[in-house]
C-alpha cells in the first residue's frame, strides 16, 4: 500500500514560555538540542498511518490534542519527539482564514494563497475563474477581507484549496462556519476527490460528518489514541461515552448540591392497570400517575409529565404551571401532583412515562424519573397514538 | 521525507510577500510611490543644510567632491541596511498569525522584509545620485555596474543578519529594545559621516574588521573616485559573507519549527 503519511511514537510538549527567564531556557535548549525542561504534554506516544485514498475522521473533545496532531502533521509545528512522514503535497485548512491578511482584498489574499500553496502564477491565472465559482461571494472578493463574514472567508479558503489540486486534503473544524449549502458544496466537492483517489483528514465535532465522509476514525483523548479502527464503531463508542460523562456530571452536580439544596422528585408511580412486573395496560384504559416532588423551600414546584417512546420519540408531554395546576402539600416540604391520563390513545407497544421536577419558576429542571409501560390490543393502525377518526 | 524537508522556499510567495510590504509602506500614502523618491531627496536637503551650513563640515581627502555627495552615496546603503535589520528583526513576531497555521519555509518572512527595504531604499539612492550629477558631481556610473554587486553582497549580509536577530527576537523579545542602540553604535563606528582616516591608528586596525566599512568604502570608491579597488579582500569578504550567510540560515532552521510554541 502507497503510505502518505506515518507518524511515529510522536509526542508534543508545549514549552511555558510566560516568563521571559523561561523563553530563554527554552532558547537555550532548543540550541543545544536538549528537550524543554517544563512544558504541558499534548501529544503523548502517538502512532498513524495513512494510507493513499483513505479517509480518517479525528474526533476527540475539546483540548484533547486534535489540532496540535494536524499542525504536527502539517509541519506547522515540530513534534517534541518522534517522527513524522509525509509523501504527499497537502492543502490544509487548520483555521478559519489562516493565512489571510484582514487589510488586503479577497483576491490579493487568493494569489498570496494560491503562492504559499505553490501555484504558480499561470497556474492560478487559469483556475483563478473556479476559485471565484466554488467562493460565489461575488463583488465582495475586492473588498478587504476584514469585512468578511466568517462563513465568506470560508468559502474563499475553501476555493483556493479546491484549485490546488492536493493528494492530501487536511481541514479542522472549519466547515462547520459555512452556511447550509456551503457545507453541501463542500461535502460533495470532498465526496467527488476521495472518489478520485484523494485522501482525506478531517477534524470534526459532527459525527454525522465524519461518518459520511470517512471510512476510519481516530479517537484522541487527553493527547493519546483512545480508540481507531472502521468510522461506525469509533464514532459511536465516542457517543457513548460523551453520554456516560454527561450523566456522570449531572450526578455529581446533584451531590454537590447536597441533599436538602433541589427540588427533587420523592416518589413517581403509576397506578391502574393490568399488573406484572411492569406496568401494563390496554389501549383505552385510564393511567393513574402520582407525582411526589420535596422542595427545599417549602414552596410548590412545577411538575411534568410526557411519555415518550421505548426509542426516545417524545410523543406527548404537559408541564403543570402551564396548566395552572397546583401540587397538594401532603405534609412539610412534600408536594403531590397527581395526574389521570384518560382513556388512553397510545398504539401498543413499549413506551416510558417520565417525570421532571422544577422549581416553583418552571425555568430549570431540577431531577428527572422514568418509568417503563406497556400497552396491549391488536390493532393494524400505525403510528404511536390513535386519532379519533371516522370513514365517511 | 520529514515536513521540515518539504517546506519549500515558494518563489511566487516570495515576490508577493516582497511586493505586499512595499506596498503596505507605501501605496496607503496618497501620493503613493513618489514618496520613495521625495522622502529620500528631502532628507538630502536636510543633510546639505545641516553639514554644509551650520557644521561646514570637510572631507581633506575629498576636497573637491565636497562633504553632502561624500556622505550620500555612504549613508543610503547605510540606512538600507540598518533599517531591514531592524524591521526584520520583529517581521515573524508580527506574522505570528500565519507561522501558526500554515506550513511554510518561515524564514521567507525575515527575507522578504529584507528585501523589500533594499529595493525601496535603493530607488531613492538612484534618485539621490541622479541629483548629486544635476548639481555638479561627477558621479561614475560606468562603475554602478560594479557597485551593485557589491550592494547586492550587502543585501546578503544583511539576509544573514535579519535571519540570526530574527530567530533569536522569537525567544527573547528584549532583542527588539537592544537592537536600535546598537545599530546607531555600529553607524557611529562605521566611517559615513567622516573619513577613515579620522579615526585614531589603534582603532583604525579594529575598525578594518567591520565590513560596512568595507562596504562603504567600495561604494565610495566606486563611485565618487572612480577607483575599482578590489582586491584579494573583496574576495575574502565574498567568502566571509557566504559561509555567515549559510550558518545564519542554518541556526534560523534549527529554531524555525519552535517558533508555534513562542509566538
Amino acid at each position: 500500500m502507497d503510505t502518505l503519511v506515518r507518524i511515529e511514537a510522536v509526542s508534543k510538549i508545549y514549552p511555558r514560555v510566560h516568563k521571559s527567564r523561561e523563553r530563554l531556557q527554552a532558547f537555550i535548549a532548543l540550541l543545544f538540542g536538549r528537550e524543554p525542561a517544563h512544558g504541558a504534554k499534548v501529544l503523548n506516544n502517538i502512532n498513524i498511518e495513512i494510507v493513499r485514498g483513505q479517509s480518517l475522521g479525528i474526533i476527540g473533545e475539546n483540548g484533547a490534542g486534535k489540532s496540535t496532531l494536524l499542525k504536527v502533521l502539517t509541519g506547522v509545528i515540530q513534534p517534541t519527539c518522534g517522527r513524522v512522514m509525509v509523501h504527499a503535497n497537502i492543502a490544509a485548512m487548520l483555521e478559519l482564514g489562516a493565512g489571510f491578511q484582514p487589510d488586503f482584498s479577497g483576491m490579493e489574499n487568493v494569489r498570496m494563497k494560491a503562492s504559499l500553496m505553490g501555484l504558480s502564477n499561470r497556474e492560478l491565472d487559469e483556475r483563478l475563474d473556479d476559485i471565484l465559482e466554488f467562493a460565489d461571494i461575488g463583488e465582495y472578493i475586492h473588498e478587504p477581507v476584514k469585512h468578511y463574514s466568517s462563513g465568506m472567508v470560508v468559502r474563499l479558503g475553501f476555493a483556493v484549496i479546491t484549485a490546488c489540486r492536493p493528494e492530501l486534503l487536511i481541514t479542522d473544524e472549519v466547515l462547520a462556519v459555512g452556511d447550509e449549502s456551503f457545507q453541501k458544496k463542500c461535502i460533495s466537492w470532498i465526496q467527488q476527490f476521495l472518489e478520485q483517489g484523494g485522501t482525506l483528514l478531517l477534524v470534526s465535532h459532527s459525527m454525522y460528518v465524519v461518518q459520511k465522509l470517512c471510512q476510519k476514525a481516530l479517537w484522541i483523548h487527553a493527547g493519546g489514541i483512545e480508540q481507531y479502527g472502521d468510522v461506525f464503531p469509533v464514532t459511536q463508542a465516542y457517543l457513548a461515552w460523551h453520554e456516560k460523562r454527561s450523566a456522570r456530571d449531572q450526578e455529581m452536580r446533584i451531590k454537590a448540591a447536597g441533599d436538602g439544596a433541589y427540588y427533587r422528585i420523592e416518589h413517581f408511580t403509576l397506578a391502574g392497570g393490568l399488573g406484572g412486573d411492569q406496568p401494563t395496560f390496554a389501549m383505552g384504559e385510564d393511567l393513574d400517575i402520582e407525582l411526589l416532588i420535596y422542595s427545599p423551600d417549602d414552596r410548590p414546584p412545577v411538575g411534568v409529565v410526557g411519555v415518550v417512546r421505548a426509542d426516545g420519540t417524545p410523543v406527548y408531554g404537559v408541564v403543570s404551571d402551564n396548566e395552572n395546576a397546583v401540587p397538594v402539600k401532603v405534609s412539610g416540604h412534600h408536594y403531590r401532583f397527581r395526574l389521570r391520563l384518560k382513556n388512553i390513545a397510545l398504539l401498543p407497544g413499549s413506551y416510558n412515562l417520565s417525570a421532571h421536577s422544577m422549581d416553583p419558576e418552571g425555568i430549570r429542571v431540577f431531577d428527572s424519573q422514568q418509568l417503563a409501560f406497556t400497552i396491549t390490543g391488536s390493532t393494524k393502525e400505525v403510528g404511536y397514538i390513535r386519532l379519533p377518526h371516522e370513514w365517511l | 521525507m520529514t515536513p521540515g524537508k518539504k517546506k519549500k522556499f515558494e518563489w511566487v510567495f516570495f515576490q508577493n510577500l516582497v511586493v505586499r510590504q512595499i506596498r503596505q509602506d507605501y501605496l496607503d500614502n496618497v501620493t503613493g510611490f513618489a514618496w520613495l523618491i521625495l522622502q529620500p531627496l528631502m532628507l538630502l536637503a536636510v543633510y546639505a543644510f545641516v553639514f554644509s551650513t551650520i557644521f561646514k563640515a570637510r572631507i581633506p581627502e575629498a576636497e573637491e567632491i565636497g562633504f553632502v555627495p561624500y556622505l550620500a552615496v555612504a549613508f543610503w546603503p547605510w540606512t538600507a541596511f540598518s533599517e531591514a535589520i531592524l524591521r526584520a528583526n520583529s517581521s515573524i513576531t508580527a506574522n505570528g498569525a500565519l507561522i501558526g497555521k500554515v506550513a511554510f519555509a518561515t524564514e521567507q518572512i525575515p527575507l522578504a522584509s529584507v528585501t523589500a527595504t533594499f529595493i525601496m531604499h535603493l530607488v531613492g539612492y538612484l534618485a539621490v545620485l541622479i541629483v548629486l550629477q544635476l548639481m555638479g558631481t561627477g558621479v561614475h556610473w560606468m562603475y554602478l555596474a560594479v557597485a551593485l554587486p557589491v550592494m547586492l553582497l550587502m543585501w546578503v549580509f544583511a539576509c544573514a543578519i535579519a535571519l540570526f536577530v530574527s530567530a533569536i527576537q522569537v525567544f527573547i523579545r528584549d532583542l527588539a529594545q537592544i537592537l536600535p542602540p546598537l545599530m546607531t553604535f555600529w553607524f557611529f563606528t562605521t566611517p559615513i559621516l567622516y573619513s577613515p582616516s579620522y579615526l585614531p591608528e589603534s582603532i583604525q586596525k579594529i575598525a578594518q574588521w567591520n565590513p560596512m566599512a568595507w562596504f562603504v568604502a567600495r561604494l565610495r570608491e566606486l563611485l565618487l573616485f572612480g577607483d575599482l579597488n578590489l582586491d584579494y579582500k573583496a574576495l575574502a569578504m565574498l567568502l566571509f559573507v557566504a559561509i555567515f550567510a549559510w550558518a545564519s540560515l542554518r541556526f534560523f532552521r534549527r529554531f524555525s519549527g519552535h517558533f508555534e510554541d513562542f509566538l
